[in-house]
């Protein structure tokens, strides 16, 4: 029993260290936003479902931005780059979803001038989970890019 | 669909099979020399426009860039996703590579003239690289110089002060020759802009 407790309290640092775990089992890893050039600045991270049931991501908000909402950008046949709001984001059991430049992103609109290196907070809403708040740190935009996407 | 922009003067069918060409990593195609980004097969002149720099200067923008390796883009000061990360991208190239930065115009028009004045421009621009030339016009102006640029129109989005613009996503590159040899969709690494800015210098007419 002290073994499983010591297990959990290892699982929990861990949590902590790598992101936030919500009541609902969905974990948030790499939040960042780009420093704002212009009004707006993108929120960037990726969410684990780690609970047995879909959840969705019903909004967002923060006390640096004057609004927040959840965008797409896709791109059309000719090239044009599209970004259109998104009212939901389902999350699957099991699944992780990942939002990241030139795909999803949480707009925070009119946003505070924000540094490079500083942390904001940002409260996620999920249907299920609730809301989960999550420390986002600020980074040049060319850093928001996965290492997918970049540094190769 | 709001108003179809016109399709751009490069076949889309060449774009996309180039796209996947840098999406693979562009495993070589000799034939198109060492360029990673997406080769234009028949290179094209610098387009004749004519706008407003941010002094409120008028800017000719082949005349003002002649025999310099160019970097032009249309954007938005609202876009938070894709114009500032294209920016940040090729500002820190230039960080790390100042040789390159030195041969390298980079202008930015923004098809937002309600939202974007010049000094808004400037300001945005300075965040990246306080040498980046910003460039603003006419609706009918700007119109003139996406078609000369050969990218579709921008369209204007949503109702209120919260549109958004649909913009071309795409880097058009010219070389010292003058030439339109490559365009870089959004994804491009900053490897293959170290890369490609150096052989573009090295094109000359």
């Amino acid at each position: 029993m002290r073994r499983a407790v010591a297990v959990l309290c290892a699982l929990a640092v861990v949590g902590l260290v790598t992101g936030c775990q919500g009541p609902g089992g969905i974990a948030v890893t790499h939040a960042r936003v780009g420093v704002p050039a212009g009004p707006n600045a993108a929120l960037y991270f990726t969410a684990a479902n780690e609970g047995g049931e879909t959840d969705v991501l019903i909004g967002a908000s923060s006390d640096v931005a004057g609004g927040v909402e959840i965008h797409e950008t896709t791109q059309a046949e000719d090239g044009t780059m599209r970004m259109r709001p998104v009212t939901g984001l389902d999350l699957p059991a099991g699944e992780t979803l990942s939002l990241q430049p030139g795909g999803l992103h949480v707009m925070l609109i009119d946003v505070e001038p924000l540094e490079e290196g500083e942390d904001i907070a940002v409260t996620l809403h999920w249907e299920s989970a609730g809301d989960m708040e999550v420390e986002a740190e600020v980074v040049s935009p060319a850093e928001t890019v996965t290492d997918e996407q970049d540094h190769g | 669909m709001p108003n179809s922009p016109r399709a751009p003067r490069r076949s889309l069918s060449a774009l996309v099979t180039a796209l996947a060409v840098v999406v693979a990593g562009c495993a070589g195609d000799l034939s198109t020399g060492d360029l990673q980004g997406v080769v234009i097969e028949e290179p094209t002149p610098k387009p004749a426009f004519t706008l407003t720099d941010t002094e409120g200067e008028p800017y000719d923008f082949a005349s003002e860039t002649e025999g310099r390796v160019t970097l032009l883009y249309f954007g938005y000061l609202n876009c938070p996703d894709i114009c500032p990360v294209h920016l940040a991208q090729i500002a820190e190239v230039f960080d790390r590579e100042p040789e390159v930065a030195r041969e390298t115009d980079v202008v930015f028009v923004s098809v937002d003239p309600d939202r974007d004045s010049p000094e808004a421009i400037r300001e945005f621009l300075d965040n990246f690289d306080t040498d980046f030339i910003g460039l603003t016009g006419t609706r009918k102006e700007l119109d003139a110089a996406q078609s000369a640029a050969g990218v579709p129109k921008a369209v204007l989005v949503g109702e209120g002060e919260d549109y958004t613009v649909d913009h071309a996503g795409w880097v058009i590159a010219y070389a010292a020759d003058g030439l339109n040899h490559s365009i870089y969709p959004f994804g491009v690494r900053q490897s293959e802009w170290a890369n490609d800015l150096q052989i573009l210098t090295e094109i000359q007419g």
